[in-house]
């Protein structure tokens, strides 16, 4: 009986057990709501598209820090932002502090790009392997090429010698040596001529895939702006005048709208970061972050529009420069004017009656009012309160941040030309006057390269730190020592951020 | 076959016992104070039958003239005496006060504490009940050597836990220990209610927890829930507190003058002018015409005395065959933070135990648990800190904001709104949660007291609702909510485990053994899904749904999901020869889903020599019990995520042409990983002296993490991925004395205390010097031979006093210094100041922490305290740090007091202007700070309300009690609160003092 009654048990608890160990294969399940990339079905032709888009997904959502810090340095711009983000205003003084965020933080957003830039090639390679359609590959590889090669033109600028990745793998760089920037521009110019058969021969706003993606004209315009780091003007010459040849690209004859909505994927432009908030009052918005650059205090034509930092302040240098021109509608469209701004111009005798038209009240109708941090702000990053999207009242929402433009093109081809190089296209005098006409100056004849500087300078103010690289560049230091600043050789480039020379010893000493 | 050998001789024996004549013997069991003991069991020695005492404390047994009867109840020494043919035995039990007697819990089973090889400590529920707190870890503050509790103030939240250090590196959740509720697996254990605990073990070193393998590598808490006893009549408790809590050191900011003195010194037009706005604005003050007439204590603005109540009500009983206990109780504790900030909990739990036959028993134990938790806005603590004092909260001349005239430094010109109220009156951050932990089992007897085997299975599912709503609001341009928000997330946890058990005990000559063997399948699930919607008609909470919003952007929802599986075999031994000496092992196989490498194994093993049990150790009077111990084990850790294994493609979306389009990104680095492991060696010495008045408990340990996962920052790009690339070593030492005595029989008291040491080291990198963490801007550096995640940077010597002091220093004159800037050690003696001049400049983890406690008792009063305290911790004082980013906040007083405004009147703290210049804000030890601290725990007041009778009435037994806690802490860090998580200080939660006065009562 007993023996009966615990074989019962015994052979409940053998069950039990034995059924438990039943679950040993569960162990393998795959893990849940992660997309391992190996397991990409790269024979889906359709998808070919997606780490393309990826990437400019990437190079649109761009960390606010970055342009400023890329830009400050020259005579047209200061800071601006007083008694806020102390070491970016010294950095525009030329006082620069290895250890302050935005270094690192700068740094680390423009290479994330350049190693997306890599990833979205081999993924690429990998669908054109399976699909079989290596041209569209090789169109896209391009694509991601040149943009990369825009990121490292920026970071090279800044640092001068750098890393160059040639893989999606960050950490192929702990062994790896220094680039020096020549180097850097040089190699930027062979992807640029690796890249340009391979890309839409068309403007931007006409590709109908990726409207506003990059084109052969953009890999053109940045091998110019490389070859133009090495004074390697005959090369810049060229790639200009195959850009001005084309005829795919124009000036927009209102400079005032051309940085407004209404210039968004304009005919000028070689290059933009895109954004939209969908034409929606709420809900999605991809947007840059705009309020940095725009005025601390301001009276909106309309009601409950945001305002700015107050940082991104027009030098009185540039202003001056500008009243002495003549100029207007550059003029009005890159500086927004408050009354206390103005009347620190009227401080200067030279300059106590202004032209009618200087007012703090802007052509859109909105007012900028006083406020501490800075005089002025910029009118290149200013959007009208009257074309926000009704609804959004963020500064900025909605409107793109332009990279490259055919005005620039223009200009660096008429500096090429006065440099000693020859045009296939049009004459130094018809590339300058072109910009002039726009900007409502007459014409001149026989331009010099000074005179191609100075309408660079009133041209392109504000925008990618272009004055203060053509400064260095012609070693014009005495502009760059200005409203108290002085400028030498030693000043060129930022240090190195100490995050990453600590990650990175070789980058100690490197520049 | 041996099975049956072992029945026959079973049975043999016991029909030997019964052949002799018995009689029956009764009497009554009381403690010293002649209270009667409920439920002390009481057989006869050598046998199996045995009985426990009913409500007044009587018993009844069957027992032969010539044997030995013992009783034994928690608490107490265990007393046998010898029946000598008498028929009335009345028993009075002594306090056991080193708890040698008594049982306690281990993993799958249960031991004599004389018996631990390993170091455990328990605390029982009347220490638990003492701290008025939602989570039952908070009373453990002190109370355990080497267990750090770091208190969270904000209601619901639970507290950090780290036991004997930290083996794995910080911030991904994975340095808490696992809780073992009834033997179900938790993270988090909020939604206990305390009283509703029996009893806590701290199972701390390797030995002890190795039986959890895998989970185990942060050290284990055992938590068992009260139960039920058998032949207990029916008894109904009530335990509840109610009390308020009051923030304590409320740190101290600078006033509108001392403020405004700042802004004049700091050499920034833009601030001055702020400042002349703010006259123009709110007038000038009477004292101090130029200063704001404004003087605002923002701390004082946003904080508030919350309130906090307990209320539990059970009923636990049993008869022959079975024990019960059912209770529910009631929580609820406000915020500190001025909003809707609360916390409520609702529970319910049954535990029965049914014996169905002789070799069959089953049992069930459910808990449910409802709460609603409204969380703080936790930047409102920050936001406060910087907010200026030259600004009321509300200004009337703002008319154009909505709903409320808040004001806005906006329109002073600053940068920021600088109001705390705005976001806290205007959002509602609601968390419902409903959690079911389900355990039931089934015990057979294979051989009755041998050989059994359990099978239990356990369920525990939790549901989480979330509504965070955030109301539009407008203060100025830039200071404002443009869109009413309601986001809801909703998530659910479904864990299951499935053990089987097998335990042999046997014992023969003077071996004593228990074998177990079994084996543990378990599934963890996780399921995530939120959305967000804008704009819904935002004055009546009915609308507050997306389904009446406006517009739900697509980016916004959201979904997750997770699913793991885990499977283990283990087994244990544990031996001791005539109690003297000890053996202990344990082997645990673990197969996880989680990692690229799926199977881990965790052994280990203990030994004991009991001295005391020597011959030539019984002369030796004042020593009562000494044991030495010995173990070494390797245990596991899980909590580190799942790696990828492989780069992963993720979904991200952009605006092409105004159309949102999405494409995908690649990782290009992820983390491969294997199984963190952590061996400990542990050595230690259990005492007791002095007629059981003393008793000893000391340890030395040594804990090595091998292949710690750390995050290694990706060079050029930032980010971090997790690799197997350190070895991290805590050691330390551990001591727990206990001294009690009665002086009277009216007079009792004890007297505790308990310190350990900590020394963490980095002992290995795998060939790199070191590896970075932090922030860049505030770095923390592991480097081998130092403390992990150690605060680096360069260390101040003091301020430059004068022209003549910055003239004659070269490195003050290359860097364009001035009076008031700080002067660094050159520590590498190049004459150059730069990064080669960095050192480590202190760790956030205490090296000594102790805890200490003294009770007295008195007739009917009860008095009770608890100190405790830390040294050796930094704190990094990123408040006054956020100034890197955004210098025209407030700072604290302390700062504004101290500054340099000229020669001699500081020589730690630079001047207004000095805070802003990037040489002053490289991280040094001018922002990390002394965390040490002591503090007044808990004070307890009670009195005993025994067989008391009111006019005629019999009152039932009660226990009035007031404590206070928490209602002194004393330190030099200038924050809010000394206990701060990672050491990094932004924004924590006040730990608030508690009053309270509560009621216990036994019908």
């Amino acid at each position: 009986m007993k023996l009966f009654k615990y074989s019962i048990q015994i052979t409940l608890a053998a069950a039990a057990i034995l059924f438990a160990t039943a679950c040993d294969d569960k162990l393998d399940e795959p893990a849940e709501n992660i997309a391992i990339t190996d397991s990409t079905d790269y024979s889906i032709a359709e998808n070919m598209i997606s780490p393309l888009i990826g990437l400019y997904a990437e190079f649109n959502n761009k960390g606010w820090e970055a342009n400023p810090l890329i830009s400050v340095r020259g005579d047209d711009v200061n800071a601006g932002g007083l008694g806020d983000q102390q070491d970016f205003a010294e950095t525009d003084l030329y006082n620069y502090n290895k250890d302050f965020w935005m270094y690192n933080s700068a740094w680390e957003g423009e290479y994330r790009d350049v190693i997306t830039s890599h990833s979205t090639m081999e993924q690429i390679q990998l669908y054109a392997d399976k699909t079989g359609n290596q041209s569209l590959g090789d169109q896209y590889i391009a694509e991601a090429k040149t943009i990369r090669s825009w990121i490292l033109f920026n970071i090279s600028r800044t640092w001068g010698n750098i890393l160059v990745p040639t893989s999606s793998d960050p950490t192929e760089l702990l062994a790896a040596d220094i680039t020096s920037k020549n180097d850097v521009m040089q190699h930027i110019s062979n992807q640029m001529d690796e890249a340009i058969p391979f890309l839409p021969d068309m403007n931007p706003n006409q590709r109908t895939d990726i409207r506003g993606g990059v084109t052969k004209y953009t890999a053109l315009a940045i091998k110019a702006l490389a070859n133009l780091e090495l004074k390697n003007y005959q090369a810049v010459a060229d790639a200009t005048s195959q850009i001005i040849s084309s005829n795919k690209f124009s000036l927009e004859a209102d400079f005032y709208e051309l940085f407004k909505i209404p210039g968004k994927l304009n005919n000028e432009n070689l290059l933009e970061m895109q954004y939209s908030d969908f034409g929606q009052a709420s809900g999605d918005s991809k947007s840059y972050l705009f309020e940095f650059f725009g005025p601390q205090s301001w009276t909106p034509k309309v009601e409950g529009a945001g305002s700015g930092w107050g940082f991104w302040e027009p030098s009185l240098k540039y202003i001056k420069f500008m009243l002495d021109r003549g100029e207007t509608v550059r003029l009005e469209t890159s500086v927004l004017f408050t009354d206390r701004g103005i009347s620190e111009i009227q401080k200067d005798p030279n300059y106590a009656t202004l032209p009618a038209w200087v007012s703090n009240t802007t052509r859109s109708g909105d007012v900028i009012n006083d406020y501490a941090r800075a005089l002025f702000a910029s009118g290149k990053h200013y959007l009208p309160s009257d074309q926000l999207t009704p609804g959004r009242t963020t500064y900025g929402t909605n409107k793109n941040f332009t990279c490259i433009r055919y005005a620039e093109i223009l200009l660096m081809h008429a500096e090429a030309i006065t440099q000693g190089a020859s045009s296939s296209s049009i004459s130094a005098d018809a590339a300058v006057n072109l910009v002039r006409e726009r900007a409502g100056l007459t014409a001149i004849s026989g331009v010099t390269n000074e005179q191609v500087m100075d309408e660079k300078f009133a041209e392109l103010a504000m925008e990618w730190g272009t004055r203060f690289f053509d400064m260095v560049r012609l070693e014009k230091y005495n502009e760059l020592s200005y409203e108290g600043r002085t400028f030498n050789a030693d000043l060129i480039y930022l240090p190195y951020p100490q995050n990453q020379v600590d990650l990175l010893p070789v980058l100690k000493g490197s520049n | 076959m041996r099975l049956l050998l072992s029945n026959l001789i079973l049975l043999l024996f016991s029909i030997s016992v019964f052949a002799q004549s018995s009689t029956n013997i009764t009497g009554i069991v009381t403690d010293q104070s002649e209270m009667p003991l409920i439920g002390v069991t009481v057989f006869v020695k050598g046998t199996t039958s045995g009985t426990v005492t009913d409500i007044d404390g009587s018993y009844s047994i069957e027992a032969l003239s010539n044997a030995t009867l013992v009783y034994s109840f928690i608490g107490m020494k265990t007393q046998e005496i010898p029946v000598n043919n008498q028929t009335l035995i009345n028993v009075s039990l002594l306090e056991s006060t080193t708890g040698l007697d008594e049982v306690v819990v281990i993993g799958y089973g249960k031991m004599s504490v004389k018996d631990l090889t390993s170091s455990i400590t328990t605390v029982k529920s009347e220490d638990l009940v003492k701290t008025p707190s939602g989570n039952v870890m908070q009373s453990l503050q002190g109370k355990v050597a080497g267990l750090q509790v770091i208190s969270s103030g904000a209601p619901g939240e639970s507290p950090t836990i780290r036991l004997r250090g930290i083996g794995s590196y910080p911030g991904h959740g994975n340095e808490g220990p696992l809780y073992v509720v009834d033997g179900v697996f938790y993270d988090n254990i909020d939604f206990l209610n305390t009283a509703d605990i029996e009893s806590t073990s701290v199972l701390k070193d390797a030995s002890a927890a190795a039986i959890y393998g895998v989970r185990a590598a942060n050290g284990v808490v055992l938590i068992e829930t009260k139960s039920g006893k058998r032949n207990q009549k029916a008894q109904i408790n009530y335990n509840g507190y109610y009390g308020y809590q009051v923030a304590q050191n409320v740190l101290k900011m600078a006033n509108a003058e001392q403020y405004t003195n700042m802004a004049l010194e700091s050499g920034s037009a833009a601030d001055e002018q702020f400042i002349l706005n703010a006259m123009q604005r709110y007038g000038r003050s009477r004292i101090n015409p130029n200063v704001p007439n404004v003087n605002t204590d923002w701390y004082d603005e946003i904080m508030r005395t919350a309130a906090i109540q307990n209320h539990s009500l059970s009923v636990s009983g049993g008869n022959e065959n079975t024990t019960y206990s059912i209770g529910t109780s009631f929580f609820t504790q406000e915020g500190v933070l001025n909003m809707k900030n609360e916390y409520e909990r609702f529970n319910l739990r049954s535990k029965i135990d049914f014996q169905a036959n002789e070799w069959f028993t089953i049992g069930g134990n459910i808990i449910l648990s409802n709460s609603t938790k409204y969380e703080p806005e936790s930047a409102a603590w920050n936001v406060a800190y910087f907010a200026v004092p030259i600004m009321p909260a509300y200004d009337e001349l703002n008319t154009a904001a909505s709903p409320t005239r808040y004001a806005s430094a906006e329109d002073l010109g600053y940068r920021g709104g600088k109001n705390p109220f705005p976001t806290m009156d205007l959002s509602e951050n609601r968390i419902r949660t409903k959690k079911v932990l389900a355990n039931f089992y089934a015990k057979l007897d294979l051989i009755p007291k041998k050989l059994n085997f359990k099978t239990t299975y356990s369920q525990d599912f939790t549901s989480q609702e979330g509504r965070f709503v955030d109301l539009a609001y407008f203060v100025s341009t830039n200071f404002k909510r443009t869109d009413d928000s309601v986001q809801k997330n909703s998530q659910t946890t479904t864990n299951q485990t499935w053990d089987n058990i097998l335990t042999y005990t046997d014992s023969f000559g003077g071996h004593n053994f228990t074998l177990m063997a079994g084996s543990s399948y378990r599934d963890e699930t996780w399921n995530y899904l939120s959305a967000t919607g804008l704009n819904f008609p935002s004055g009546l909470e009915e609308n507050w749904y997306i389904s009446k919003s406006k517009s739900k952007p697509s980016d916004s929802v959201n979904d997750d999901g997770r699913k793991q599986y885990g499977m283990s075999y283990f087994g244990r031994m544990s031996y001791n020869f005539n109690n003297k000496y000890l053996l202990y092992g344990t082997m645990r196989a673990d197969g996880s889903s989680k990692y690229q490498e799926k199977w881990g194994y965790f052994p280990t093993v203990g030994a004991g020599w009991v001295i005391s049990e020597e011959n030539f150790m019984k002369d030796v009077e004042f020593i009562d019990f000494l044991k030495f111990r010995a173990s070494w084990g390797k245990l596991g850790n899980n909590k580190i995520a799942a790696s990828d294994g492989a780069n992963s493609t993720n979904v991200v979306t952009t605006a092409i042409d105004g159309v949102l389009v999405s494409g995908t990104t690649t990782s290009s680095t992820y983390s491969s990983l294997k199984w963190e492991v952590t061996e400990e060696t542990n050595f230690g010495v259990t005492t007791t002296l002095l007629a059981n008045r003393l008793s000893v408990d000391a340890d030395y340990y040594i804990r090595d993490t091998k292949n710690a996962v750390i995050d290694v920052t990706n060079p050029l790009i930032g980010g971090t991925v997790r690799k197997n690339v350190g070895e991290i070593r805590n050691s330390g030492f551990e001591l727990a004395l206990n001294w009690s005595d009665n002086i009277t029989k009216d007079l009792k008291y004890s007297i505790g205390a308990n310190v350990s040491t900590l020394k963490n080291e980095v002992r290995d990198l795998f060939g790199q010097p070191y590896i970075d963490g932090g922030q860049a801007e505030f770095r923390q550096r592991s480097i081998v031979g130092e403390p992990l995640l150690a605060f680096f940077g360069r260390e101040v010597v003091g301020v430059y006093q004068n022209e003549a002091e910055v003239a004659a220093d070269p490195v003050a004159v290359e860097n364009g210094l001035a009076p008031g800037d700080l002067k660094y050690k050159d520590q590498n003696k190049d004459g150059k100041i730069d990064d080669d001049d960095r050192v480590v400049l202190g760790s956030y983890f205490p090296n000594f922490m102790y805890g200490a406690n003294l009770g007295i008792t008195y007739k009917n009063w009860e008095f009770t305290m608890n100190i405790l305290g830390q040294t050796g911790n930094k704190i990094l004082n990123r408040k006054r740090g956020e100034l890197i980013w955004t210098n025209d906040g407030n700072l604290d007083a302390d700062l504004a007091k101290n500054r340099w405004h000229g020669e001699g009147t500081s020589n730690k703290y630079p001047s207004s202007a000095g805070l802003r210049k990037g040489w002053n804000q490289k991280m040094s030890d001018y922002f990390v700070e002394d965390g040490s601290y002591f503090r007044i725990q808990n004070i307890q007041v009670a009195y005993n309300l025994k067989q008391k009778v009111v006019f005629g009435v019999k009152v039932p037994d009660a226990r009035i009690s007031f404590t206070a806690d928490r209602p002194l802490t004393v330190f030099s860090y200038n924050g809010f609160n000394p206990e701060v998580e990672n050491g990094i200080d932004t924004q924590t939660y006040p730990i608030p003092a508690v009053y309270t006065l509560g009621l216990n009562v036994n019908f």
